[in-house]
Formats: structure tokens, C-alpha cells, sequence
């Protein structure tokens, strides 16, 4: 076997955006072995209460990963008799990973949810060894990364609705992952508002 | 923290070694930042650029690290080190000045520092800038990741630190005042931020003085602010083909039964 | 290069495997299984470094047979899939880790077909047909074109003879044919290569 990094055997990317009193996460659906294409279900986007995590990277260690997390908060929930909020979980996953600094998870995650107090938006994203970077506007991951830090830097603008939120994390991510081979097969979208989350599937090309 | 976890390590080491895999790359504070005393004082700055190879990861991000009230903390190197051993040693030092019942002081931060990093033999990749007052009056220590340690009136490290010395060099004099030594700093990592790849946006900076409390400067100076959109690159509503929505929210609805209260008055004599 | 292809039909699922044992550059046995039954309704198809796959296998199926004695009950084939993707996973991070890649089919819950593709970095992946190495390279067109949600078993098997075709005619190695298993409500059962 020639060299390969691990981040970018399965491919897979990943972006969240703040608006106005709302956030968007989104992932693409594919997960490959180097250039063929297995799958084009593969969520990269888990849920622990109403906080939002994108995982990118290497396959097996999103699925273990975020097993791991859906561990840590259900121990949280039942300690604290309440579901783990964005600061805190983008804490957990700080040292999550920072405690694996000489063996790392492979993995590229972003972070995306409403405060359930103060209905402040938050998104992070962080290196394989847990460094958070607090952003305010927009956090990208995975293969396609530079490509999505070009389209974000563009077309994002602050305090947009819900609705045209949507629309510009979508074009964000189309218009990345059709200049990386190694993402795309499909797209899914979240947008969190406070009283509600949407789901929605993209058409995407398909090569 | 117990300690750090290897469970991975051989893990990776085979998938390095066997499988042929290339280890990724972390986050690093390709970084300017300095620090320089005064009169009854001391100064430290940062530039706030965070980068991934040739990737600006973070254009505004924090490198000045609270270790105690009136110790802080600059970091270059591995972000995630420089962050967590941060954190570390902030809370270490809470215990042992709560036991000593005694303000916490600079040395045995920098103390505690050096030998967690000496322990790890540099590959916790921080180089930090370690400043503050205490009872014994202001002091200024720079360590490496291997666990060395310097003292000195005006510092600068990473990878913008030959930028910054050059103008700390040039102007540093004894006994500056607060003000001088606040503008001597600043520009010092405006020298990192306009003349180093690996440095840029602002400049963030934290003052110590004996006697006050210690003041964070947050976007001190910010010479690289970006220019208002000409246009905007909004889509009309509908732009995006969805294939399906779906809608669910998170709170959870509880069913309450009615109890009906009142309708039949029981009967009671009077 | 051995062949492990299978195929979920809405009635059942469909696991292939190829039936040469090589070592080198020899054939040395015609008639391989590279399958293991791990209780009535799943079975376990697998490729990768001799030795380390049948010792897994074994590890596996003899593994879920003590959980269904200790326990009681049939494990189904999500946990199934589950554990023998954990195993993969923890095994990833020893001095030698298993270098065994699996196909699970089997019927969930005696109900739902149902097939998981898991490689030997505990990558596990929920697929409608699905094959390891580089047989795929051959059938993934073939099964992309013919393959719909609500083909049946009988015209999933018509569909695996096209795939099959295809790996004698362009398939650089002789791999001596498909063992074919079948798995739906009857159980399971060998319908070709077992002559």
C-alpha cells in the first residue's frame, strides 16, 4: 500500500453557518474506500439533544467517536438531569480528543446548536486533537475543507433568516464538494431554530 | 486529567508503519507573540492568526491564556498543547494556592510548566510566554517545549519572534512606562502579523500591574479589518433542489391529562 | 483477491463468496467456504489475510452462540453487526490487529433483510448490495444498473449470475466459482456451488 492519510480514505465533508437567532449544519452522504464509492448514506451529522455534531474523516472512527459521545452525554443527562448544551459538549469534545493527543482519533469535528437558555447561537470546530476555534460566522471540515473555506468566505453574510440560511449552507456545500472527489453522492441539511429543527435532503450530482 | 491516554498510539503506529498511512496534521499558532516588562509592570501580546499547513484556520482566535487573575499566558506552537497544558496548570495552580492559602506566583507556574513539559520530552509542542505579578513584584519567563526556561526584561517567540525581537531590540529601554511598553509590544507584533506568513490579524495584549488587576486588551489593534461586501451572494429562496423535508423538534411535548376539578362540588355537611 | 459479493432482495439476502483457497501462487483446495453460520438467520462471509480470518470468524460465531446460550435469546442482526464492528475496531488498535474484511447478511429480527459491509478498520456501512475488494470494481456497475429496492431473491441470484460472468470473463484470477448462500423466512441454505 502507497501512503495514504487517514482523513482522506473515505472522504466526506462538512459545514455549519450562524444566522439571526438560528444555525445550519450540513454534511454530504458519501463514504468511499480512496475512489470507490460505497456508500451514499453515510450521515456525518449526529445529534445529542438539540446540540448538533458533524464528524468528518476516517469512517470507523466517526462510528466510534460518535458512539462515544452518545455515551458521555447520556451519562451527562442523567448526572445533570438535563440534556448537555453547545459550550459544554464543544468542551467535552475539546478534551475527548485532547486526551487521545499521542494516539488521535482521527476525525475533523464541527459542532452547531442554540443555547437552550439564552437562544445564542454557537459553532466550533476543532483539529484531530481536540484545539477549539470558536467562530463566529462559519466552521468547515473534512476533504473538501479548502473548498468549502472559499465558498463560506463569499457567500456568507450575517443575520440571515432561517429560510435564506439554508439556501446559502446549501450552495456553500454543493458548489465544494463538486470541486472535491473525494465528497458529494448526495447532501443533508439541518436548520436549528428554537422552537423547531428542518431536515432536508439535497439533490446533488451524482459522479 | 489522570493522564493522557495511549490507547490509540499503537493503533496508529501500526497504521503508520504497516498500512502505510501518513499522520495528519494539527492545528498550529504559526504565531508571533511577545512580552516585555515596565516600570512596576509587565506586558504580554499575540497576534491572532491560527493556521493548518498553508490554511488560516482561525483569523481571530485567542492566544493569551489566564493562569491565574494576574498570571497570563502566551502560546506558539501545537494550539491544542499550548491550550490544554494551559488549562492544566491554571487549574493545578488554583489547588496549590488554596492550599498554601497565598496568591498563586509566576514561578511556580512557570515551574509546574517546565516539568509537565520536560516530562513529555517536547512532543507537547507548547512554547509559551508566562507573565504576571504576585507578591514579589512583576516577572517575565519564556519556556520552550523540551522544558528550558529563559528570564528576561522583553521577549518574543514563534514563528514571527525574529520580526518582533528585531523591533524590541531597537526600542526597549529600562524602566518604560505602562503606555510605552503597551505601544512597544503592539508594535512588535505588528512586525510578526506584516512581516511572518505564519502571524496575522490582530493584536491582542494583557497588562499586569502590581498592585491592580490584570487587563486584557481583546483586538487591541486591529489593522486587517475586512472591507464591507460591494454585493451580496444571497439566493433566492427555492434556488437549492430538495429531494425531501423533514421537521421534528426537540422539546419534548408532554400530553397533560386534564384533571377536572370543581364540576361535581362534593358534598359536605356544613 | 478472493470474492465476497452479496445482495439484499426485498424476501431475502443473497451471500457469495469465491471458493479457490490460494496461498501464493497456488490453488490449493477448490471447494473453500469462506462463510460461517452464526445462528438461524445470519451468516457471516468474510476475506483477508489466511489465518487471521478464520480465526476471527471462529472468534465470532462462536462468541454470538455463547450469547444466545447465556442470554437466552437470538442476538439480531444490527447488534450482530455492531459487535463484530466493535471487535474489528478494538482489534485496529493492538500490536497485530485482525486484517479480516466482512459482509453480514442475515434477517433482522427474523423479519427485515438485511446486509452490513465491514472492512478491517471497523468501517461499517448499511448497504443494499455491496462486495469487498476488487471484485467490486467489476460488479458495482453491473448491480448500480440492474438492482432495484423490490427485486426478489430469485431475480437477485439471476442478477449475481450476470455479476459472476462477468468475474470469470474479465477477473484477472481463477476463483473457482461462487459458494451462494441464501438467507430469508426458511433460513438458510446453500443454492449453488456446493456440487
Amino acid at each position: 500500500m502507497s501512503q495514504q492519510d487517514p482523513s482522506t480514505i473515505n472522504g466526506g465533508s462538512a459545514v455549519a453557518m450562524v444566522g439571526k437567532d438560528c444555525v445550519a449544519i450540513a454534511s454530504d452522504l458519501r463514504l468511499g474506500q480512496q475512489s470507490m464509492g460505497v456508500s451514499n448514506d453515510f450521515e456525518k451529522i449526529f445529534h445529542y439533544g438539540h446540540v448538533f455534531l458533524g464528524l468528518t474523516g476516517l469512517g470507523t472512527d466517526v462510528l466510534t467517536v460518535s458512539e462515544n459521545f452518545r455515551m458521555k452525554t447520556n451519562l451527562y443527562k442523567m448526572a445533570e438531569q438535563r440534556e448537555i448544551e453547545p459550550e459544554s459538549f464543544a468542551n467535552l469534545v475539546s478534551t475527548s480528543l485532547y486526551e487521545k493527543r499521542f494516539g488521535p482519533w482521527f476525525v475533523g469535528p464541527i459542532v452547531a446548536g442554540l443555547n437552550s437558555i439564552s437562544s445564542k447561537p454557537f459553532v466550533c470546530g476543532f483539529d484531530y486533537i481536540g484545539c477549539i476555534d470558536y467562530a463566529k460566522d462559519f466552521i468547515v471540515a473534512g476533504t473538501a475543507s479548502e473548498q468549502l473555506f472559499g465558498m463560506c468566505e463569499s457567500l456568507y453574510e450575517p443575520n440571515l433568516e432561517p429560510d435564506d440560511l439554508f439556501e446559502t449552507i446549501s450552495q456553500a456545500l454543493l458548489n465544494a464538494v463538486d470541486r472535491d472527489a473525494l465528497s458529494g453522492w448526495g447532501a443533508v441539511v439541518y436548520v436549528i431554530t428554537k422552537d423547531k429543527v428542518v431536515k432536508r435532503y439535497l439533490k446533488t450530482r451524482q459522479d | 486529567m489522570v493522564g493522557l491516554s495511549f490507547d490509540n498510539y499503537q493503533r496508529n503506529q501500526y497504521l503508520v508503519n504497516q498500512a502505510g498511512f501518513k499522520a495528519p496534521k494539527a492545528t498550529s499558532t504559526g504565531t508571533t507573540i511577545v512580552g516585555c516588562q515596565f516600570k512596576g509592570g509587565v506586558v504580554i501580546a499575540a497576534d491572532t492568526r491560527a493556521t493548518t499547513g498553508p490554511i488560516v484556520a482561525d483569523k481571530n482566535c485567542e492566544k493569551l491564556h489566564r493562569i491565574a487573575p494576574k498570571i497570563w499566558c502566551a502560546g506558539a506552537g501545537t494550539a491544542a498543547d499550548t491550550e490544554m497544558v494551559t488549562q492544566l496548570i491554571q487549574s493545578n495552580l488554583e489547588l496549590h494556592s488554596m492550599y498554601m492559602n497565598r496568591e498563586p506566583r509566576v514561578i511556580s507556574a512557570m515551574q509546574m510548566l517546565k516539568q509537565h513539559l520536560f516530562k513529555y520530552q517536547g512532543y507537547v509542542g507548547a512554547y509559551l510566554i508566562v507573565a504576571g505579578v504576585d507578591p514579589t513584584g512583576p516577572h517575565l519567563f519564556s519556556i520552550q517545549a523540551h522544558g528550558s526556561t529563559d528570564i528576561g526584561y522583553y521577549m518574543s517567540l514563534g514563528s514571527g519572534s525574529l520580526a518582533a525581537i528585531a523591533v524590541l531590540e531597537r526600542d526597549w529601554k529600562e524602566d518604560l512606562s505602562r503606555e510605552e511598553a503597551m505601544k512597544l509590544c503592539a508594535t512588535a507584533i505588528q512586525a510578526g502579523i506584516f512581516n511572518d506568513l505564519g502571524s496575522g490579524s490582530n493584536v491582542d495584549l494583557c497588562v499586569m500591574e502590581t498592585g491592580k488587576d490584570a487587563q486584557l486588551y481583546r483586538n487591541y489593534l486591529t489593522p486587517n479589518v475586512r472591507e464591507q461586501k460591494q454585493k451580496n451572494y444571497r439566493f433566492a429562496r427555492g434556488t437549492t433542489a430538495v429531494l425531501s423535508k423533514s421537521v421534528f423538534d426537540l422539546v419534548d411535548v408532554i400530553k397533560e391529562e386534564e384533571i377536572v376539578v370543581g364540576t361535581d362540588a362534593m358534598d359536605v355537611d356544613l | 483477491m478472493e470474492v465476497v459479493l452479496g445482495i439484499r432482495a426485498k424476501d431475502g439476502v443473497i451471500l457469495a463468496t469465491s471458493k479457490a483457497f490460494t496461498r501464493g501462487i497456488s490453488v490449493l483446495k477448490a471447494t473453500d467456504d469462506k462463510t460461517r453460520i452464526l445462528n438461524d438467520y445470519n451468516i457471516l462471509g468474510f476475506t483477508g489475510e489466511g489465518g487471521d480470518t478464520t480465526q476471527f470468524a471462529d472468534y465470532i460465531q462462536a462468541n454470538i452462540q455463547l450469547s444466545t446460550m447465556r442470554e437466552g435469546t437470538e442476538l439480531n442482526s444490527k447488534a450482530i453487526a455492531s459487535y463484530v464492528r466493535y471487535e474489528l475496531a478494538k482489534s485496529l488498535r493492538t500490536r497485530k490487529p485482525f486484517q479480516v474484511n466482512v459482509m453480514l447478511a442475515g434477517l433482522d429480527k427474523r423479519e427485515e433483510p438485511f446486509l452490513s459491509l465491514i472492512d478491517y478498520l471497523g468501517t461499517r456501512v448499511d448497504l443494499p448490495y455491496a462486495a469487498h475488494g476488487y471484485a467490486a470494481f467489476y460488479t458495482m456497475s453491473l448491480l448500480d444498473r440492474h438492482y432495484t429496492p423490490d427485486i426478489s431473491v430469485e431475480d437477485g441470484l439471476k442478477l449475481l449470475d450476470m455479476c459472476e460472468k462477468e468475474l470469470v470473463k474479465r477477473f484477472p484470477m481463477e476463483f473457482k466459482g461462487l459458494l451462494v448462500k441464501v438467507v430469508d423466512k426458511k433460513g438458510i441454505r446453500v443454492v449453488k456451488g456446493n456440487e
